[in-house]
């Protein structure tokens, strides 16, 4: 097995303010498509930076093995160049770099090399953003928000790119997003961040696969939340009732109890279940655990 | 990386590139026009001080003044116009646009990032000062050959010598840690203007520092012979020796002059000599150009590096 592509160990970065990311231990295996999720303000861009060297841990250390190459939020580009001259300043800024391969993908997006970058569409600014990126050829590619502000077709489009990259050269991903139904696709590992606090990482068809949407009659409910939230196999992630009913996400096998109805989740709501309720946790060496 | 600096700063280097060019030939066209002058209508003997050369010298002076009043804002407003548009969005303008996320995190390092950008463009910075002052070095001697002023008027003193470069580099390192601190490019290129002239001003009342100034006790005029020497202070002495702020009324009466008039002060003033009294002036002598010029060139130089070294040590802490 290849060793984790990305390591991070006790991380802590902090801002004047205080603390945006806090005891943070996660490790990325290589060769997946990690989708980085959670509310504004989570620390996910204070990771990455992290991770890419643009902001130096206060606290523990994050390792990338390999290079890793990054687009920051917004794709910023230097707007008065040509992207002819944007493939230079790659070239010129890198070691490792594939002139061909660029410019083979901004032909196949039908992106003129003599315009300046400032009077690209954002679809095709991001493309551009992508096309740097992906011609240093990385081990790592780093992406914060790559989807945000753009349109359907052009999330699509990006999207379905990274994807091509991903089945030819192997290389793994770390993409943010606040919006989890755009990554339900593409991503194979789920990560998790709330309040500067990592709450979920793992593979995301085991993390499915472990959890259960429960609803069932209100009067039940005390039977599965008795002592500490866990009562034998089960473990509560979150809750919600209404006068009659209960709902709620578990990890574990299903109550035998026939009054209670199981489903699997789906990623969407196994999210909103851990944002909702920021204290459950569902690390690998918790995982064991709750087994 | 060179390509990567001559991309993102080709225009200011072109467009100072382009200023030094057409002042260059401004003062060319100007000397060789007063060249020309002086070889047609220079009395024999001429230049030189016989009263037969007084009209060239006023008409090489009145062509002088013409391009000096181009150029007498030189001295302040081209560091501040170069700390303004070379220093400031170095990396202002990448804070401010984002793009330090996309520079700093190519594999190139940060600190070669920097390294070559402020040693690209701060040699660019000195080379176009010296230029300048080698420019005007060449341009005046042809006008004022026997007047010297280079040293007396600090606009001149600020314009040859090693001065221009000096004070373009300090522009240049003032705007670039103004950048990083406010990391906005407008705001730092405020900062750079008014700390330009905050300098400047504060320089020019230190100067009278740089150096131990010389003290010669006049007997018959109280004006220096050598018109270029910087006055540090002026006193009467009495006949005795000692310095004193003003020689009362009872020595020799001062009446008050009229309009443009001097006759009753230079009668006051004949009167007070007549009477053992000498006028005691502290002033530096031209001759002290050069460690001016040093002093000056160190302590910009200094400054430019200390703010250079706290530029690059904020940019490498990383705090995007």
């Amino acid at each position: 097995m290849r060793p984790p592509v990305l390591e991070a160990t006790g991380l802590g970065v902090r801002y004047r303010r205080g603390w945006a990311l806090r005891d943070c231990s996660l490790a990325l295996p290589a060769g997946r498509v990690a989708a980085l999720v959670g509310p504004n303000g989570a620390g996910k861009t204070t990771l990455m930076h992290a991770a890419v060297g643009l902001l130096a841990p206060a606290r523990g250390s994050v390792v990338v093995r390999g290079q890793a190459a990054f687009v920051a939020q917004d794709k910023p580009l230097y707007e008065t160049f040509t992207v002819a001259e944007m493939l230079t300043f790659g070239r010129r800024t890198n070691l490792r770099w594939d002139q061909p391969a660029a410019l083979k993908r901004l032909a196949g997006l039908d992106i003129p090399l003599d315009r300046k970058v400032g009077r690209l569409s954002g679809g095709q600014q991001a493309q551009v953003a992508l096309t740097i990126a992906l011609a240093r050829t990385p081990d790592l590619l780093v992406l914060d928000e790559p989807l945000a502000n753009l349109d359907p077709v052009a999330r699509h489009d990006v999207m379905r790119a990274i994807m091509a990259e991903v089945a030819e050269h192997g290389l793994s991903v770390l993409l943010s997003s606040h919006v989890v139904s755009d990554l339900e696709e593409t991503c194979d590992w789920l990560v998790v961040l709330n309040g500067g606090r990592l709450q979920v990482s793992g593979d995301i068809e085991d993390l499915l696969a472990g959890h259960l949407v429960l609803t069932g009659p209100a009067e039940l409910a005390g039977t599965l939340t008795g002592a500490g939230g866990s009562m034998g196999r089960v473990q509560v992630v979150a809750a919600s009732r209404t006068a009659r009913q209960v709902r709620m996400l578990v990890r574990g096998e299903p109550p035998l109890d026939p009054r209670w109805r199981a489903r699997q989740p789906g990623l969407d709501e196994l999210v909103m279940g851990y944002l909702r309720s920021p204290e459950s946790v569902a690390l690998p060496g918790l995982a064991q655990v709750g087994r | 990386m060179i390509w990567v600096t001559w991309r993102q700063h080709r225009a200011q280097i072109l467009l100072t590139a382009a200023f030094l060019a057409a002042l260059g030939l401004l003062l060319l066209g100007s000397a060789i026009e007063a060249t020309l002058y002086v070889s047609g209508h220079a009395a024999p003997g001429c230049p030189g001080s016989a009263p037969a050369c007084a009209p060239l010298e006023v008409a090489l002076g009145e062509r002088y003044d013409a391009i000096y009043s181009i150029f007498g804002w030189m001295p302040l407003v081209l560091p501040a116009l170069i700390g303004a548009f070379w220093g400031a969005p170095l990396l202002g303008r990448e804070y401010e646009r984002g793009t330090h996320r996309l520079a700093w995190t190519q594999a190139v390092p940060v600190w070669r990032w920097l390294a070559v950008k402020l040693a690209v463009l701060g040699g660019v910075v000195v080379a176009g000062g010296l230029l300048l002052s080698l420019m005007v070095s060449l341009w005046r001697p042809v006008f004022r050959a026997g007047i010297e002023s280079s040293f007396g008027n600090v606009g001149v003193f600020n314009m040859v010598g090693v001065a221009p470069a000096a004070w373009w580099l300090y522009a240049f390192a003032l705007g670039t840690l103004a950048g990083t601190v406010l990391r906005r490019t407008m705001p730092a290129m405020a900062l750079v203007v008014a700390g330009v002239a905050v300098t400047m001003f504060t320089l020019f009342a230190l100067s009278e520092h740089y150096a131990t100034p010389e003290r010669v006790v006049l007997s018959d005029t109280t004006v220096l012979a050598d018109p270029d020497a910087r006055l540090v202070g002026a006193t009467w002495v009495d006949p005795s020796g000692r310095e004193i702020d003003s020689p009362g009324a009872e020595v020799c009466p001062r009446r008050v002059d009229a309009g443009r008039s001097n006759r009753n002060t230079e009668a006051w003033e004949k009167c007070l000599f007549g009477k053992g009294y000498g006028y005691a002036v502290s002033y530096h002598p031209p001759t002290m150009f050069w460690r001016f010029q040093w002093t000056e060139a160190g302590i910009l130089l200094l400054a430019s590096g200390v703010m250079g070294g706290l530029a690059v040590r904020r940019t490498l802490r990383r705090t995007a």
